[in-house]
């Protein structure tokens, strides 16, 4: 009978961070997968089916790979198993779990390491570093990576122990969605400190002096009427108008040309108001 | 400074050719491609704060199935090099870093198109049950194109970055002022991206509860998550067993 040993396990998870090496619009990480399943393959069947087994892997695939997805992997390589030692496990039952699991773990993945930990991570590493600390990247490096390996680790073995019961119910009892959005309370939090603390707008330029009886009289539209109200409310402005744009599905390559113009709006009429005379 | 350019393009060909994420997966951005280009350059303190400047508008970036409305993992070592070389301040080099990101869009489409040859090619080898080279088709050809790309222009950025400083030492001050202006308002995007994907309506307040506690209170970073995290506890804890609070 054959057995999948713990290194063939642990060679088929870490293979697969190579899924996007040849990545491409046409299978995505199809060919990718083929190379990381190569372990469990030749540990399973003798050597003239290999080939043949492996073509369900050379398909279109695509699903977050590093942090959550690798449970599709530890799931596969479970059926594998079973296939190889004669259990009625069609290749195409293969195929179409595996496509089935592939477009909610994308989605979970990718809010995961995309939306949650990458922007705390960076806000508070981008925060250090800009202020010269050299803790900043490295500390990113680490928590990332450590995150990232530790996540990806733990359901590759969840998905090869328990099978797709393991993620069905996860997905189901909507404990996953509870924890995601408190710890989505957390990423909008430093969205808001990054926001508050690298967006600049300052229309202090915008000044004039006039001269009366009572002497001078300087009048700052920066300091004396924004700053005034609220400070920071002009990238607050900035940031809500931008985000209410993306939601109107403006392309951010139009918004990124639309805050050009605007900046070289701003500098026109510092050229009419004889700054740079 | 030839050695520097080879290993600054061999940074920027891996920032896109994954050959494994265990890896490469902090490489997509600019703060850590950037900081490794900064450390071969020879300018770990200047060149990190300018990694972390062109990081900024990308804060929100987010990748799936394969697109990408922005080339973050071009900026950052690319941009990191050409800033360093030609000596460029941080708010400038964040708003070159998205001009060369949005630019090298096309970059990245382009290695995501050839690539589906290669596949191509596995195809055959997997028929005629050559393993072997089925593995060689996913790392090899790849790396080759990615070389193309992404690392002879960060090899010319380091060639020829300081050319390029000359260059824009002869543009007048208002065009400077407008870059600086514009990288000074792009990090808006990043935070208006994530916001696009992380709000639900009822999440929203907690967005400018951390904007408020940074503006008004001057509170770092680090605090906010923090203090963000126990709000998230909270919420967690009693919208779970509103009865068993606390065993």
């Amino acid at each position: 009978m054959a057995q999948l040993t713990k290194k063939d396990l642990v060679k088929n998870w870490l293979l697969g961070y190579s899924s996007e090496t040849c990545y491409n619009y046409e299978r995505l990480q199809g060919l990718g997968n083929t190379n990381a399943f190569m372990p469990i393959i030749r540990a399973l069947y003798p050597k003239e089916k290999q080939a043949e087994e492996l073509k369900k892997y050379l398909i279109f695939f695509n699903t977050e790979p590093s942090w959550m997805g690798t449970v599709v992997h530890g799931i596969t390589a479970a059926m594998e198993e079973k296939r190889a030692n004669g259990e009625d496990i069609s290749a195409d039952d293969i195929i179409s779990l595996r496509s089935a699991l592939m477009g909610p773990l994308a989605g979970i993945g990718d809010v995961v390491s995309q939306s949650i930990a990458y922007p705390i991570l960076a806000g508070i590493c981008i925060s250090l570093a800009l202020n010269g600390n050299f803790a900043g990247p490295i500390l990113f490096e680490i928590i990332y990576k450590a995150l990232m390996l530790g996540l990806g680790y733990s359901m590759y073995m969840l998905g090869y122990n328990k099978g797709r019961d393991a993620i069905v119910e996860l997905l189901q009892t909507g404990l996953l969605n509870k924890i995601l959005e408190a710890v989505s309370i957390v990423g909008l939090m430093v969205v808001g400190a990054i926001g508050a603390s690298n967006v600049s707008l300052d229309l202090s330029f915008l000044n004039w002096e006039f001269d009366n009886a009572l002497g001078t009289i300087t009048f700052n539209v920066q300091t004396q009427v924004f700053d005034g109200l609220l400070p920071g409310l002009l990238p607050l402005l900035a940031v809500v108008l931008v985000w209410r744009l993306l939601a109107k599905k403006v392309k951010p390559t139009t918004i990124i040309l639309g805050i050009f113009v605007f900046a070289f709006l701003l500098i026109a009429v510092r050229f009419l108001m004889g700054q740079y005379a | 400074m030839v050695f520097q350019a080879i290993l600054v393009c061999l940074i920027a060909t891996c920032s896109t050719w994954w050959f494994s994420h265990t890896i490469t997966r902090t490489w997509l951005y600019p703060l850590w491609s950037g900081f490794l280009v900064a450390l071969v350059m020879g300018q770990p303190l200047k060149g990190m704060m300018i990694a972390a400047a062109i990081n900024l508008p990308y804060v929100g970036f987010i990748t799936a199935g394969g697109s990408m409305p922005s080339n973050p993992q071009f900026a950052g070592p690319v941009g990191t090099a050409l800033a360093l070389a030609s000596g460029m301040d941080a708010n400038t080099a964040s708003a070159v870093g998205v001009i060369i990101g949005s630019v090298a869009v096309f970059a990245w489409t382009f290695y995501m198109t050839v690539n589906a040859n290669w596949v191509h090619l596995a195809d055959k080898f997997l028929a005629q049950g050559n393993l072997k080279m089925v593995r060689v088709m996913n790392y090899v050809p790849s790396f080759f194109v990615s070389l193309l790309i992404n690392g002879v222009p960060g090899f010319l950025a380091v060639m020829w970055g300081a050319k390029f400083g000359e260059w824009l030492q002869t543009f007048p001050q208002w065009i400077m002022d407008a870059f600086a202006l514009a990288g000074g308002i792009l990090p808006a995007l990043g935070v208006g991206m994530l916001l696009n994907y992380l709000a639900t309506t009822k999440l929203i307040p907690f967005f400018f509860l951390g904007f408020a506690l940074a503006k008004f209170l001057n509170l770092s970073t680090m605090m906010i998550t923090v203090i963000g995290a126990i709000i998230a506890l909270l919420i967690y804890f009693y919208q779970n067993d509103p009865d068993k609070v606390g065993d």
